[in-house]
């Protein structure tokens, strides 16, 4: 199932952060709690990471792309739990 | 809080402490570091070099460049000013940064000094910045770094953070530009006379004020296990081609001048701070064609030296009428 990281706010006045660096290739398996993607903002640089185990499915931005707070920035196609 | 003299005033070895303290050997209290720096430019993480500095003035007075692990802009740093360091563990992803500006604020005021706070999380005296603050995780730390200019050569300052404008196009972060003030204009004492106080005094004065502020503050001395550990981070994250110029964002640059032999253009691309891909224009004359010119660039780092080694490596040397190999390279990299 697809699953949208998103652009974290991380402080109350936070708007928008830019996208530095992708951590992750497309393709790439990704666990939960591992690193995705590195923001900046207000001077913090903070990595983002996933909520999910899955493959990266897609890149939303380009590295140096600003992105308003909680949009999708990435596509990950959740790892389906076996029944 | 944990009071760590890192007794180094070398850029590198300080960031590779701040890492160390962060990632290799953590402590449940907040660690305090309090040091400075011979002459150097600091770039922030997602800056590019080649648009924040002034290279040929820095390579001439043996500025030291580092890139930081924290975001905003570059900011130059010497003997005349203070850097301070707070590393705690975070696993909240919240940006908090007065509960470490607060202390430092204090502590200015016991020197007759009202610095406050302003938008970008800079400190202010009447307007004017003496201090720039900047935040970055690592692992479970969230690492808390500020400048203070105590004494700094304001001069120096703006001559190595001076760039020509030549046509970069990047999405790097580019630095703002600040009315910037020294401390050490500042300081009165309880009469509210002027009182000159030198660099070390207010070393000791500030960091005895932010333990005091503390609820428990301890003294931590780095052992020669640590330091091994430290001189290794700092070689291997921060002193080294690939953390200073290979981690600029991707720009785009053109460069061009005119010599004897005619005008020349270059116009490239450079990721991670190599030149991916170059073009040529002008009214010069060679017994290449502008793709035998262009390829020698490929792959090559951008600066002066590497640049100039690229065309000797291709046999270059005389191949433009009138324009030396050492023209070109001197044009087209700092």
């Amino acid at each position: 199932m697809e699953k949208k990281l998103l652009m974290p706010k991380l402080r109350p006045e936070m708007e928008k952060a830019v996208l530095c660096a992708w951590l992750k290739e497309v393709g790439d398996e990704i666990k939960s709690g591992e690193p995705v993607y590195e923001i900046e903002t207000d001077k913090v640089v903070t990595q983002v990471e996933s909520s999910y185990d899955g493959v990266l499915k897609s890149k939303l931005y380009e590295e140096g792309d600003t992105v308003d707070v909680l949009l999708p920035v990435a596509l990950v196609e959740e790892k389906q739990e076996a029944v | 809080m944990i009071y760590i003299d890192t007794g180094s005033c070398d850029v590198y070895y300080n960031f590779g402490c701040e890492h160390y303290f962060a990632d290799k050997k953590t402590f449940d209290d907040t660690v305090f570091l309090f040091w400075r720096t011979s002459p150097t430019i600091m770039v922030g993480k997602y800056q590019n070099v080649a648009e924040e500095i002034n290279i040929p003035y820095v390579k001439e007075h043996n500025i030291n460049i580092v890139r930081r692990m924290s975001g905003g802009g570059t900011i130059y740093t010497d003997m005349g000013g203070w850097q301070f360091t707070f590393i705690d563990k975070n696993t909240e992803n919240v940006i908090e940064f007065r509960r470490y500006i607060s202390p430092v604020i204090d502590a200015l005021a016991s020197f007759g000094i009202k610095a406050e706070f302003n938008g970008r999380n800079d400190l202010c005296i009447n307007g004017k910045k003496i201090s720039g603050n900047a935040q970055y995780r690592l692992g479970n730390s969230i690492i808390h770094h500020g400048s203070l200019l105590f004494n700094t050569d304001i001069e120096s300052m703006v001559n190595a953070t001076t760039v020509d404008s030549y046509k970069i196009i990047s999405k790097s972060i580019k630095s703002i530009r600040d009315r910037v003030a020294n401390i050490s204009e500042y300081t009165v004492d309880s009469k509210g006379q002027s009182i000159d106080i030198q660099p070390e005094d207010f070393k000791e004065a500030m960091v005895s004020s932010i333990l005091s502020g503390a609820k428990r503050s301890e003294v931590y001395d780095i052992t020669h296990e640590d330091d091994v550990c430290i001189k290794a981070l700092a070689d291997s994250k921060f002193n080294n081609w690939e953390s200073i110029y290979g981690s600029n964002p991707r720009f785009n640059i053109e460069r061009s001048a005119r010599f004897e032999g005619g005008k020349i253009v270059f116009k490239l691309d450079v990721i991670h701070g190599k030149i991916e891909s170059a073009s040529v224009y002008g009214d010069f004359f060679s017994i290449l064609d502008a793709a035998d010119i262009t390829a020698a660039l490929k792959g090559c780092a951008y600066s002066r030296e590497a640049v100039y080694d690229a065309f000797v490596r291709n046999g270059m040397k005389d191949a433009i009428y009138k324009i030396s190999i050492e023209d070109i390279a001197e044009m087209i990299a700092d």
